[in-house]
């Protein structure tokens, strides 16, 4: 008996926080920097910031297929090699192997994940918005989903704590359809843009900014002493960056939290269950599968926080069964793995630009332009619900154009080692709607390697994305007319659900316990002393990108959880 | 299954009728190196025509040439890593068309012609919806990214900057040379 006791003792901390990635990180800062002993699981390998970031510092003839997928890396990543092309010899090494870890499509899903310290906040693309006010209200208004338990001001000065910490470029504009946030210098934009720009504000009068990005322009005090440096414009962030250039867990967050002494790191781990104690009416740990030794091992801890990634989250409560939540943990509302929710991208126009053969840039600028939402919004109205932005940009084409360009020979090679001429591309990130349909689920007999139930997808997109679509591939192609751009080219890719990386709202927050999994400070409303806190928690999904808005929620109920721990209210 | 009812059956599943070449070069099939996807291969003569080819696409000028940069290996290598049967087959027939033609044996001049032709075939064969990527396509892509991203193509070609440090707007002066990161 007493051997339990020490072992259990041994086990146990404050919090728990399930997950590195972009929230896991957040939550553990907050946690540690707040007095509490933290353990983090993580179910990869571990990755160590700069020695671990193997192809960061490779030539371009280091890499032997030169940035192409091999058929057999595209054979083992199957899912991840959806995302155009990204798992190549530069960054598959933070992709996770799909063929070792299955899922199952009843209707096509593009599941893309990290399994490794900091997850996909190592290569995420860094886009940095704030919600609106009516982003919060969009449900409520429009009837889809349920209402959010939380306005814009509940989580203000989150945003701008997050953001601090984080270090964002970008250009203050005072719209209120993309609020400003704490901005450090903004990066410039090219002759082509700044014209674009000034056509688009005349004739449409339609904003273009510089995207809002999380690489540091002009580190400060709180970068630095992490040893987070200016960004160098090499534009390799998905390889990990060795100046610390852009912000990951890896690079902020973790060593933050390492810093205080309180935090403790377990990977290769795999969270098969929450431990529920019936008497106590609490969650009290976690069981834990060792990836490489299959053993189990129980940890223990006064709260719990659920960062796994929205649907790694999401089927960590429905596999956590007892008496008290028979269909998964929390899942009282039938709402766990429901509202499955993304952004519709590949979807688009491009074009060439005319002149401007004298203006060139020095660098590789590792971000884009950014078009704000403009439809639905003030007098406009579609027929169709919500919105979109575009990302894109123009720059001069590079040797790749000889592929396609008539000829070969001597003049044909010197003629590529010079700039070509400009082009640009924009391309649109649409609001998806909450649909109860849209969802995940355990499948009853087929398990990974570890013996954990392999989750089920049966989502797709609905009537209101498609029909969203098609304007946002006239808008981009109208917008690129009216800068007076030639040989304008639309697109739209056959894409799923999935693949806009931004997957969500698996356990959404909600006023109502019989209709939502989280109340507004993300707490389970059946089980208090559990917080998700990562993508599951998104009640709606906006459009723009979600990543400091999942780290605002994260600090604001870390917060409120160390009050309400000191509160005795979690005992 | 006769190889030459398998050739005709992928040539179908394409989507494409025969082109000019194939037919050429049907009765060289039997002859071209058995292959299978994990195991692409060219004969000695074929990786001759590659070089070749390569060179005449990038050739040696003050620059180093495409042979020099390592290219005709390169194009081996990834059509054998990252391409997949329907890339290898059209590869396999461009190239036994060729060797059919004796192309090595051709004058400079005559190979240039006969190459400016396989490029006006490919133009007009991607646009009737060929699936799947052409010879002469092939050729060029990989051409070019083997030797733009080769150490020697890379530093003779590019004013090469591993770290800019800085992004910045400027003006192109006279005969500058792209910046290569």
């Amino acid at each position: 008996m007493n051997l339990n006791i020490d072992a259990k003792k041994k086990n146990s901390y404050d919090a728990i926080v399930v997950g590195s990635g972009m929230t896991g990180g957040m939550a553990a800062k907050e946690l540690t920097e707040r007095g509490l002993k933290v353990l983090m699981v993580e179910r990869g390998r571990e990755v160590k910031h700069v020695t671990d970031y193997e192809t960061a510092m490779k030539e371009p003839w280091d890499l032997q297929h030169r940035g192409k997928v091999s058929t057999y890396a595209a054979e083992e990543r199957w899912a991840n090699k959806r995302f155009w092309g990204l798992v190549n010899e530069e960054t598959d090494k933070f992709f996770t192997n799909d063929t070792e870890n299955p899922y199952v499509e009843k209707r096509p899903f593009d599941w893309i994940r990290a399994y490794h310290t900091g997850g996909k906040s190592m290569h995420w693309g860094r886009q940095s918005y704030r919600w609106n006010k009516q982003d919060f209200e969009a449900n409520l208004k429009d009837g889809n989903g349920v209402d959010w338990p939380i306005r814009y001001e509940d989580l203000e000065k989150w945003y701008t704590h997050v953001e601090k910490f984080v270090g964002i470029s970008g250009q203050a504009e005072g719209l209120d359809v993309l609020p400003d946030g704490h901005f450090l210098p903004a990066m410039p934009m090219t002759m082509p843009e700044l014209h674009f720009k000034k056509m688009l504000k005349e004739k449409l009068n339609r904003p273009v900014t510089i995207g809002r990005v999380a690489n540091l322009t002009q580190p400060q005090k709180v970068h630095t002493e992490l040893g987070r440096g200016t960004c160098q414009f090499r534009n390799k962030c998905p390889r990990g960056c060795p100046f610390g250039g852009y912000y990951s867990s890896i690079s902020g967050s973790i060593p933050a939290a390492m810093r205080t002494k309180r935090l403790t790191i377990l990977h290769d781990s795999i969270v098969s269950e929450l431990i529920y104690d019936e008497k106590k009416g609490k969650a009290t740990g976690i069981k834990v599968i060792d990836q490489k030794t299959m053993q189990m091992e129980e940890y223990f801890a006064k709260i719990i926080f659920l960062n796994a990634g929205s649907m790694n989250t999401a089927a960590l409560m429905l596999h956590s069964k007892s008496n008290r939540f028979p269909t998964g943990f929390g899942n009282d509302s039938d709402q766990v793995g429901r509202n499955i929710m993304d952004h519709h991208l590949g979807v688009g126009a491009g074009a060439r630009i005319e002149g401007f053969e004298e203006d060139y840039m020095f660098g590789q600028r590792p971000n884009a332009l950014y078009i704000p939402r403009f439809r639905n919004w003030g007098s406009d109205k579609q027929s169709y619900l919500r919105g979109f932005g575009y990302q894109g940009g123009a720059s001069r084409d590079d040797w790749n154009r000889g592929v396609q360009a008539d000829g070969f020979g001597a003049t044909f090679k010197e003629d590529l080692t010079k700039p070509g001429s400009w082009s640009i591309r924009i391309g649109g990130f649409g609001e998806v709607l909450p649909n109860p349909n849209n969802r995940m689920s355990l499948d009853a007999d087929k398990k990974d390697k570890w013996g954990v139930p392999l989750i089920v997808f049966d989502a797709a997109f609905g009537e209101n994305e498609l029909t969203m679509r098609k304007d946002m591939m006239q808008s981009a192609v109208e917008m690129l007319d009216t800068a007076g751009f030639k040989d304008i080219t639309s697109f739209d890719y056959p894409t799923h659900l999935g693949l806009g990386i931004h997957d969500m709202g698996t356990a959404r927050m909600g006023r109502d316990a019989k209709t939502s999994v989280l109340n507004a400070f993300n707490q389970v409303h059946a089980c208090k002393n559990v917080f998700v806190t990562d993508g599951a928690a998104m009640t709606s999904s906006s459009c723009v990108n979600p990543s400091i808005t999942y780290m605002a929620l994260t600090a604001r109920a870390a917060d409120f959880a160390v009050a309400e721990l000191k509160k005795q209210n979690l005992k | 299954m006769h190889r030459r009812d398998a050739i005709k059956k992928v040539a179908l599943l394409l989507g494409g009728a025969f082109s000019a070449p194939t037919l050429l070069a049907m009765n060289r099939w039997e002859q071209v190196a058995l292959f299978d996807e994990s195991n692409f291969t060219l004969t000695d003569l074929q990786r001759k025509i590659v070089a070749e080819i390569a060179e005449l696409i990038l050739p040696k000028t003050s620059t180093a040439g495409a042979k020099e940069a390592g290219v005709p290996a390169f194009i081996e290598m990834m059509l054998k890593d990252c391409y997949a049967k329907p890339e290898h087959l059209s590869f396999m027939e461009g190239i036994a068309a060729l060797e059919q033609d004796k192309f090595l044996e051709m004058t400079a001049t005559v190979q240039t012609e006969r190459l400016k032709k396989v490029e006006a075939e490919t133009k007009t064969l991607m646009k009737s919806g060929f699936k799947g990527v052409p010879f002469w396509r092939l050729m060029k892509e990989l051409t070019l990214l083997g030797y733009f991203t080769s150490e020697v193509g890379v530093k003779s070609s590019f004013e090469y900057v591993q770290i800019p440090s800085k992004f910045e707007l400027t003006k192109l002066k006279p005969n500058q040379k792209a910046y290569a990161y």
